[in-house]
């Protein structure tokens, strides 16, 4: 068995039957002319169709030794930082605000503190000239 | 007659104010197309009020050279970071990228400013001598032909799927999932908004790009290098591709600026359609198919050369008929109207020289850009020599501040993260990413235009095949679906018989 695509067919097959689900619920269109459920029916049936076919198929083939590791904590912190940030969008301080994600962001991944405090500054410095004296982008 | 207008339209060009703003729009446009998150159509749209207080050729020179410099500069980062930088550029990030990790860089970016270049002329050698032939072959296109259009791009989702074509094809109808969020395209339905106003006008691709190949490639390197985050050794490699290669990749880059002129005339398709069809025709018709998608010289030049030849077909369908190839064209009307130029068949009638203006600020504006490629390549691929630490932080505070430049909304930033993380998942399933956009960008051109050819034909769907451009746009969408299969199964029953007999 083939775990990754048993797993990625699995996933689809929910959300495509979903999909279908959801769109049995929308109007399904007058005299023979598709409305707003035909679009979402179709891509759902597509989705779950494809979906069951690699599970299929996953369950059939004998697997691979080929599989993924990597440092996902690493990923999970940066994660972390990066919706922390954009929750606080719209809070005011947008300059100061990004200047310590990437301070905290480039401090994790081993960076030293005055090296990444003066790319933090520079980077910041160019966002500000490119897109908010430049492009006259609302940024806060 | 016509000699003595040609003439007057490159005496109008050679004016050093005029080529002036062209190098300082090719240039800016060259800002706009490298930074992801920012697009030829902002960069024109922004830049268009300064062009008011200028004489017609000045206004037109500088914003002409932001759209030509803008869109070949899109296919740098995505040749050395894999974030591309225009929509038009997804399919060169598929080869570019990989001859970047290839330690060739320096010969992708020689080969996207060469094909870019040879691409754009080719369709401006087309605006000038079959202008009207391909604009009225362009106006035969009704919602049926559009819905066709879309589903042969939509149906190449299996052929830029590699050797994953279940997985690739799975990615694409969750791109055409998400591209059902907002409002219904003929009844203004909403759907999949879940209650939030942000929803209604749909899920903005752009972000969904920056967040899919962008951050999740940000995420996928953090994942894989953390360990050994510090400057490495980058080879860049010779930029001029040698004689024999050049000879080689001319078939796929004329290949490429025809389809890329005929796809761009087509009013509101454009240089992103245009390069992946380019890059899968490319792909069919080569003997190497399976170096597509993993550094394929001849994939690169193809989608490089399409998408600029879709600028010329955009501005043949827009100069001849008055109607917007493309966003940008749509814009350079505005302008044009502003400065009290009607594009439309009356100006070939009334103002041939420029037009002939036109056509040589294109001329020029290419070999400006092919210069500044070809020159800026090894400065340009230092890039890759920062420490990678510094250079996530750059693709990711870039991509969220140009996600919301967008349109000034927060829930674009918040689709590039969501996006970016689906992207690292995918990476890790090692699902192919191409198809997922795809189907983002051509679902509601799909289902808009299946929808309005089935209103005009009264229900009937064979009315819709009975039309010969639709006839050969399903054809070729069926044969694109099942020739992965039809070509595994001959290799197997093959490799089923054994090897030949040597008796």
């Amino acid at each position: 068995m083939v775990r990754e695509d048993v797993a990625t067919g699995g996933a689809f097959l929910v959300l495509g039957a979903g999909l279908l689900a959801s769109g049995t619920m929308l109007p399904a269109g007058v005299g023979g002319l598709p409305g707003a459920g035909f679009f979402p029916q179709a891509v759902g049936v597509l989705m779950a169709a494809l979906a069951a076919s690699l599970a299929i198929r996953g369950i059939r083939h004998s697997a691979t030794s080929d599989t993924n590791g990597g440092d996902l904590r690493a990923v999970a912190v940066i994660a972390a930082l990066l919706f922390a940030y954009l929750a606080l969008w719209g809070t005011g301080f947008f300059l100061v605000r990004t200047a310590v994600f990437i301070l905290l962001a480039l401090r994790f991944l081993g960076r030293r503190w005055l090296p990444s405090l003066a790319f933090s500054a520079a980077l910041v410095a160019f966002v500000h000239i490119a897109f908010d004296a430049g492009l006259n982008v609302s940024l806060q | 007659m016509v000699t003595a207008e040609l003439l007057a339209g490159l005496a109008a060009v050679l004016d050093w104010q005029v080529l002036a703003f062209l190098g300082a729009g090719v240039c800016l446009g060259a800002v706009f197309g490298a930074l992801p998150g920012l697009t030829a159509t902002m960069g024109v749209a922004v830049l268009t009020p300064l062009t008011f207080w200028v004489s017609p050729e000045q206004g037109l020179a500088m914003l002409l050279g932001i759209y030509c410099g803008a869109i070949p500069a899109g296919g740098i980062p995505a040749i050395l970071i894999n974030v591309p930088g225009t929509p038009a550029s997804i399919a060169t990030s598929w080869d570019g990228y990989a001859l970047t990790r290839k330690g060739k860089a320096g010969l992708a970016l020689g080969i996207n400013a060469l094909a870019s270049a040879a691409g754009q002329l080719t369709s401006i050698a087309f605006l000038a001598f079959l202008a009207f032939p391909i604009a009225s072959f362009a106006l035969r296109f009704g919602p049926a032909e559009y819905f066709g259009l879309a589903l042969l791009g939509i149906s190449l989702m299996a052929g830029v799927s590699g050797d994953r074509v279940l997985q690739g094809m799975l990615a694409g109808s969750l791109g055409l999932a998400l591209a059902l969020v907002g409002l219904d395209p003929m009844t203004a339905y909403p759907r999949y908004t879940f209650g939030l106003s942000e929803f209604l006008d749909g899920i903005s691709f752009v972000p969904v790009m920056i967040g899919l190949f962008g951050l999740g490639e940000v995420l996928s390197q953090v994942s894989e290098r953390r360990a050994r985050a510090k400057a490495a050794r980058i080879e860049i490699g010779r930029v001029v591709p040698k004689a024999a290669d050049a000879k080689s990749l001319l078939g796929s880059t004329l290949s490429g600026a025809g389809v890329g002129t005929m796809v761009g005339a087509i009013p509101a398709a454009g240089g992103d359609i245009g390069s992946v069809i380019a890059w899968e025709q490319a792909r069919r018709t080569s003997k190497d198919k399976g170096q597509f998608g993993k550094g394929s010289l001849r994939g690169l030049a193809a989608s490089c050369s399409a998408c600029n030849a879709a600028i010329g077909g955009a501005m043949t369908t827009m100069l001849t008929l008055g109607i917007p190839g493309d966003a940008v064209s749509a814009i350079l009307i505005g302008a044009l109207l502003i400065h009290g130029i009607q594009p439309g068949p009356l100006l070939f009638a009334n103002n041939q020289a420029f037009v002939f203006s036109i056509v040589f600020l294109l001329v020029f504006a290419c070999l400006m850009i092919m210069a500044v490629g070809l020159l800026g390549a090894r400065p340009l691929a230092k890039v890759l020599s920062v420490p990678p630490p510094l250079l996530w932080a750059g693709i990711i505070v870039f991509g969220t501040v140009g996600s919301y430049a967008l349109n000034n909304a927060v829930a674009d930033v918040w689709a590039m993260y969501a996006a970016g993380l689906v992207g690292f998942v995918f990476r890790r399933a090692r699902i192919p990413l191409g198809p997922l956009v795809l189907g983002l960008i051509l679902g509601p051109m799909m289902e808009s235009n299946l929808r309005r050819a089935l209103i005009l034909s009264g229900g009937d769907w064979l009315a819709l095949v009975a039309r010969p451009i639709v006839a050969v746009f399903l054809a070729a969408a069926v044969l694109s679906i099942a020739w992965p299969w039809i070509r595994s199964r001959r290799s197997a029953s093959r490799s089923n018989l054994g090897p030949p007999s040597s008796a």
